[in-house]
């Protein structure tokens, strides 16, 4: 999904009593209105229910630009529960989001509610998600800011949930949000689609790529891997590709240093070893990962991100033959990953066990902490 | 064994691999063909990471073109004609891997010199002496082509690897041509080699059928002859010949769109399930559907053929047939058929299927439409109200445009009586999903190249297809079912309708 908005029609944004009587009764009302007019083409669509929980005011602005992609590709009922510190009293909005898929085509119509409470209102902005869902749709919950789950306002929604999406990018501490989304995963049942672990997702397929037919007898070559992180520390992105390698490849620790700029681990399969490097790389730039490099016996094998096009560079050294080609990356903003983590129902275990090697990366104490 | 269990990192990825690296020669590589569908597809393909490191693109064509002018010539193409835009870093790299060989197609020192290009390919990049040879060259030089092959020792791979070769459509003019170019290529390249192509097999909306049909439960209870009443497979198309008047005059609208296309949408609306849709299960199913196809029998009564007259097209004037450039003043050529075909099986055993099919009708649409039986008792009658009597239930498939699939059924209108109305549950798909689906020859090459076979023509279904569809070209021939007209942007001749009215029934409006 390319991220463009143009075309989207935003109708009826006003605000509203925080009632979900009264506002499915207004929903109504704005669908009676725009279908009953000369342009009888307004189509109303919803395959689910997505919630996002925030806490700050600055969220409402990224909730926006998600809203205005994702019903293009899953038309949804969209809910933002804000309650914070910041919120005054209890108040409600609701819009509805149109666009034309194609020229001629026939109006496509999401609807949006956004509820706002005080930080002591948390229960009620709750409730009043819980009576807005539309029923028989899956409910995916997106945590904006923090993934904790057990919280008075999310908790309440866990049961209902069908997938709960969150970032472990950003977080303060790496090593307690691995920690809290294994445990949750564990404890709700509940399949989790961690946006960092989404944003991998064209660093694995071409992993993947180098190792496809033939290229499989290089995977028990493998002597390094190097990854090159961006942020000012290590990435959460960088530390889920390492923790995928490592546990895909079946590697056990044998040796670990780590600091908050740097992993050098020592792993082993049955008898060989393999060096694995995550650093810190200036030259990264804001993207989470710059570069993978693995080496084997017969080649040297590459992934690199252009910093400006976000195209992918593919390397392959094999003796003196050098290739390299481009091609595109994935979209990285929230809406095209949220995107793509609701089509993509693959098997949880992989992401879980990739949290396991990585949580393990980060286990020997920070260095001057 | 499967590559996603050998690369332990191809578990939980969307695809559970990428095709081996390889070399895919394009015979034709000037033509229309390439330059519309093939190299964009190749570009949007390597764009989205499907292809491998190691691949490799040879255009072979008697154009004098060097590398140099092949890929600018490209690069022309796929900024025209690409769903996704050109962009430069990607395009340089990917056209890095285009190649040209000049040559006719008769002419075997150029066979050689492509040999010898795909050496330098094996050796610089690794293609591993894969190749896949693609003729989208005209039909009649199929069998030189595949026959210079052979010659040249380039459809066994040197070293342990695959040869494939992908024939677009029409395979044939009839069951006799058809069995003389199967054989033609059987001298060379074995059935399992050879990937007869059909685009409609790679449209989304096409495949969505067997999802639909076989991924749900409240379908295939239904899907037969207790329950079903007619099946409709139509193509609309308000284009004329666009200037391929020379090859439709070789055609016309049942070789070139009944014999295939048609009939695979057929198949698979017909098809009994399959245990796996891996390996030659779905192939099977469909050829069985050919193979219990009653004989078209009277075919002054099942078929109708027409061409159209001028007339006019969404507002526009537009010339009749014989009109065209290319084709004769007196063409006997139909540009129009409705057909009806019986398939005697357990489950379709007296349910009547039509097909048609027809240029510079007044929209662009095709779908496959199930129509239900009526309930045993019309019970609302008894209750009053002037509109008591619910139409028949109607599946549409939507095959494009705006590709989907809806529903009909009857509703009480509101108030108080009983009148019956009926109305529709639409589901689109580019609404649902808001992502454009992949070409059709995007899916198609990539399948060719993993060597999934499933989407592509096996011999059995071409022959049995001919085999039905051959004595209706030779009764026509003979003068049954004469040749009629129709104004162009009409919805085809009387003797259509009457086609179906004889039945009791009539062609679902589009």
């Amino acid at each position: 999904m390319a991220p463009d908005v143009a075309g989207i029609e935003r109708l009826e944004d006003h605000e509203i009593a925080v009632d979900p009587p009264a506002i499915e009764a207004e929903f109504r009302r704005i669908w009676r209105d725009t279908s009953g007019g000369e342009d009888a083409s307004s189509i109303r669509l919803r395959v689910l229910n997505f919630v996002a929980f925030a806490h700050e005011r600055a969220d409402i602005e990224r909730f926006e630009r998600v809203v205005r992609l994702l019903p293009q590709r899953h038309p949804c009922r969209a809910i933002l529960a804000l309650a914070g510190p910041e919120q005054e009293t209890l108040r409600a909005a609701i819009a509805v989001l149109c666009w034309r898929p194609a020229a001629g085509a026939a109006h496509i119509c999401a609807e949006e509610v956004r509820l706002f409470g005080g930080a002591g209102e948390q229960q009620e902005v709750a409730s009043a998600v819980l009576g807005l869902l539309v029923p028989e749709l899956p409910v995916v919950v997106w945590l904006m800011d923090r993934p904790e789950l057990g919280g008075r306002m999310s908790g309440e929604l866990i049961d209902t949930a069908d997938r709960l999406i969150f970032d472990s990018a950003g977080q303060a501490d790496g090593v307690g949000t691995f920690d809290r989304v294994l445990r949750a995963g564990q404890r709700w049942e509940l399949a989790l689609s961690d946006l960092a672990w989404g944003r991998l997702a064209s660093w694995r397929a071409l992993i993947a790529q180098f190792f496809d037919g033939e290229g499989v007898k290089q995977l028990s070559q493998i002597q390094s891997i190097e990854i090159a992180s961006g942020g000012g520390s290590l990435s959460s992105e960088a530390l889920l590709l390492a923790g995928w390698l490592v546990s895909r490849l079946g590697l056990s620790l044998a040796d670990l240093n780590t600091s908050a700029e740097r992993i050098e681990a020592t792993l082993y399969d049955r008898t060989r070893g393999v060096t694995l490097t995550v650093a810190r790389d200036d030259d990264a730039g804001a993207a989470p990962l710059r570069e993978v490099r693995i080496r084997t016996s017969e080649a040297t094998l590459g992934v690199e991100v252009h910093a400006e096009s976000a195209h992918m560079h593919v390397r392959e050294q094999w003796d003196d033959a050098p290739a390299r080609r481009t091609v595109a990356s994935l979209p990285g903003d929230d809406a095209s990953v949220i995107a793509m983590a609701l089509d993509d129902y693959a098997d949880p275990a992989i992401y879980a066990e990739a949290l396991g090697s990585a949580l393990a990366l980060l286990a020997s104490p920070v260095a001057g902490s | 064994m499967t590559t996603s269990t050998l690369n332990p990192l191809r578990a939980g990825l969307r695809l559970p691999r990428t095709p081996d690296a390889c070399a895919l020669v394009v015979f034709g590589a000037t033509g229309d063909l390439t330059a519309r569908k093939l190299v964009p597809a190749l570009y949007n393909l390597a764009r989205e990471r499907l292809l491998p490191g190691g691949f490799s693109v040879v255009g072979f064509a008697r154009r004098g073109w060097s590398d140099e002018q092949f890929r600018a010539a490209m690069k022309d193409a796929v900024a025209k004609f690409s769903r996704e835009p050109l962009q430069d870093d990607i395009w340089e790299s990917f056209a890095r891997s285009l190649h040209y060989v000049s040559s006719d197609f008769g002419d075997m020192p150029g066979y050689e010199r492509l040999g010898e290009r795909l050496k330098k390919e094996d050796s610089a990049h690794g293609a591993g002496g894969n190749r896949l040879f693609y003729l989208a060259t005209p039909p009649t030089a199929y069998a030189e082509i595949a026959h210079h092959l052979g010659e040249a020792n380039l459809s066994r791979s040197p070293s342990g690897g695959w040869a494939r070769l992908v024939v677009e459509k029409p395979f044939g003019r009839d069951l006799e041509s058809a069995k003389k170019l199967d054989q033609s290529l059987g001298l060379v390249f074995r059935e399992r080699q050879i990937y007869r192509i059909d685009h409609y097999l790679g449209k989304e909306t096409v495949q969505n059928i067997l999802v639909f049909r076989f991924g749900n439960g409240i379908f295939e209870p239904i899907w037969n002859r207790r329950y079903v009443n007619d099946v409709q497979v139509s193509v609309a198309e308000t284009v004329g010949v666009e200037g391929r008047g020379g090859y439709y005059e070789e055609s016309g609208a049942l070789r070139d769109m009944v014999q295939n296309h048609l009939m695979q949408v057929l198949a698979l609306v017909a098809m009994e399930p399959v245990a796996s849709l891996h390996g030659d299960g779905v192939r099977d199913e469909k050829a069985k559907v050919f193979r219990a196809m009653l004989p078209v029998g009277d075919v002054g009564r099942a078929t109708v053929r027409a061409q159209y007259r001028a007339g006019a097209i969404l507002g526009q004037q537009v010339p009749g047939y014989r009109e065209e450039d290319g084709v004769s003043p007196a063409s006997e050529i139909e540009t129009y058929v409705a057909l009806k075909l019986m398939i005697e099986n357990w489950r379709w055993a007296d349910v009547p299927f039509y097909l048609r099919v027809g240029k510079r009708l007044p929209k662009r649409a095709t779908e496959v439409v199930i129509t239900f039986k009526k309930p045993p008792l019309q019970l609302f009658r008894e209750m009053g109200g002037d509109n008591i009597d619910p139409a028949a239930n109607l599946l549409v498939l939507r095959i494009q445009p705006d590709e989907g699939i809806s529903l009909r059924f009857g509703a009480k209108v509101p108030g108080t009586r009983s009148d019956v109305r009926p109305v529709n549950m639409d589901f689109r798909y580019g609404s649902s999903f808001g992502v454009e689906p992949p070409e059709a020859y995007e899916r198609l090459l990539l399948d060719a190249m993993l060597g999934d076979s499933t989407l592509f023509t096996r011999w059995d279904s071409v022959e049995a297809s001919w085999e039905l569809l051959t004595p209706v070209l030779d009764a026509w021939l003979q003068g049954a079912s004469p040749l009629r007209f129709y104004d162009a942007g009409t919805w085809g001749p009387d003797e259509a309708r009457r086609l179906v009215e004889q039945d009791g029934r009539e062609w679902h409006r589009m």
